[in-house]
């Protein structure tokens, strides 16, 4: 589980994160949404140790993140990470060299089910053919938590569809995976927990299937309720 | 195999109800292997813990029985089986007596409309 207890930082005098608690389940899918602003990226990079955060506390099974807990966990940036001039095949090769977590065979499988030629250059894929890169470069690690940020932003409505899939097939398998987007619609269907976001703060954290079965509404609808209300 | 859900009911019982169907139309057969939870997962882009109860949810009912480390079977208990084509039969006709109930219509005119409409199923 990763969970965080009343995380807060400011930029400034602006609060970023204004008091964040919730948490992450292992074979759940988590999501963490909000319509505008940041605080989305800046958790993941929070949960990630790569932002120093002010006051509270983040673990990852109980315990605080050290160099070893990263092996527990991925994080997949929005952004190309590796150097535009390496092939899909050479930067396999970099993450087998460089990471001891990497699964050559999960990472071929990911390659079929992605459609992707391992002689294409990066710097020549579109744009969701670069997002499937980060992608399998994250998925194809054995982690227990996968992070994903907006694996969907800038994406052509069937590379989505086929990123969707990713999320029902055995490449997740039993990880716990916490995404953020903005876009939920298409992946409604898929996810365990929604945590909204607004302004830094949590305003509402629930199970996407208990919200069907208790009030009738949809992930769509609560959002609507919260931030148009 | 592809299904499309509604977002506000939820997603077990839509899935429950779509495999009561196949039951009761015999494409799943008596005794006949159930895919698995992640295959079903894939196979209706939802999310594995969904079919996980939705699965649970049948074997409580009794629909399908699963042995440990074994695939789920569909039932071969006659008296489940006829259960549900009974419930089966006694929602639809709530949902046909309802839908006619604006309408000023008596048994007799309403049996060969029935039988007519029956006749061209087949």
């Amino acid at each position: 589980m990763i969970e965080l207890r009343d995380v807060q930082k400011s930029y400034g005098r602006k609060k970023v994160l204004d008091g964040i608690t919730f948490t992450a389940n292992k074979g759940d899918i988590t999501c963490l949404v909000g319509v505008n602003g940041v605080g989305k990226t800046t958790i993941l990079n929070a949960i990630m140790n790569l932002t120093p955060i002010k006051k509270g506390d983040i673990l990852i099974d109980g315990e605080k993140m050290t160099t070893e807990l990263y092996n527990k966990v991925a994080f997949i940036p929005d952004v190309a990470i590796m150097l535009p001039g390496m092939t899909v095949g050479e930067t396999m090769d970099f993450m087998k060299d460089y990471y001891d977590t990497w699964n050559g065979k999960r990472a071929k499988d990911i390659v079929r089910f992605f459609r992707l030629n391992t002689t294409d250059k990066l710097s020549e894929l579109s744009k969701g053919n670069q997002a499937k890169v980060n992608l399998l470069m994250g998925l194809a690690l054995d982690v227990d938590y996968v992070l994903m940020d907006e694996p969907f932003s800038g994406i052509d409505i069937f590379t989505r569809e086929q990123i969707t899939e990713v999320f029902s097939s055995r490449l997740v398998e039993d990880r716990g995976v916490l995404i953020t987007t903005h876009e939920i619609v298409d992946i409604e269907h898929l996810i365990d927990k929604v945590v909204l976001l607004d302004n830094g703060r949590i305003y509402k954290e629930f199970n996407a299937e208990e919200m069907r079965e208790t009030e009738g509404k949809s992930v769509v609808d609560v959002m609507r309720e919260v931030y148009n209300g | 195999m592809s299904v499309s859900f509604n977002k506000r009911d939820p997603i077990y019982l839509q899935v429950i109800q779509h495999l009561k169907r196949l039951i009761v139309s015999g494409k799943l057969r008596p005794g006949e292997e159930m895919p698995s939870r992640r295959q079903l997962a894939n196979d209706f882009k939802i999310n594995p813990n969904t079919v996980q109860r939705a699965y649970s949810e049948m074997e409580e009912q009794r629909l399908i029985y699963t042995e440990p480390n074994r695939p789920s079977h569909i039932t071969e208990d006659p008296a489940v089986l006829n259960q549900l084509k009974n419930e089966w039969l006694n929602k639809a006709m709530a949902t046909f007596v309802s839908a006619i109930e604006p309408l000023d219509i008596s048994l007799d005119e309403l049996v060969p409309l029935l039988e007519e409409k029956l006749q061209k199923r087949k």
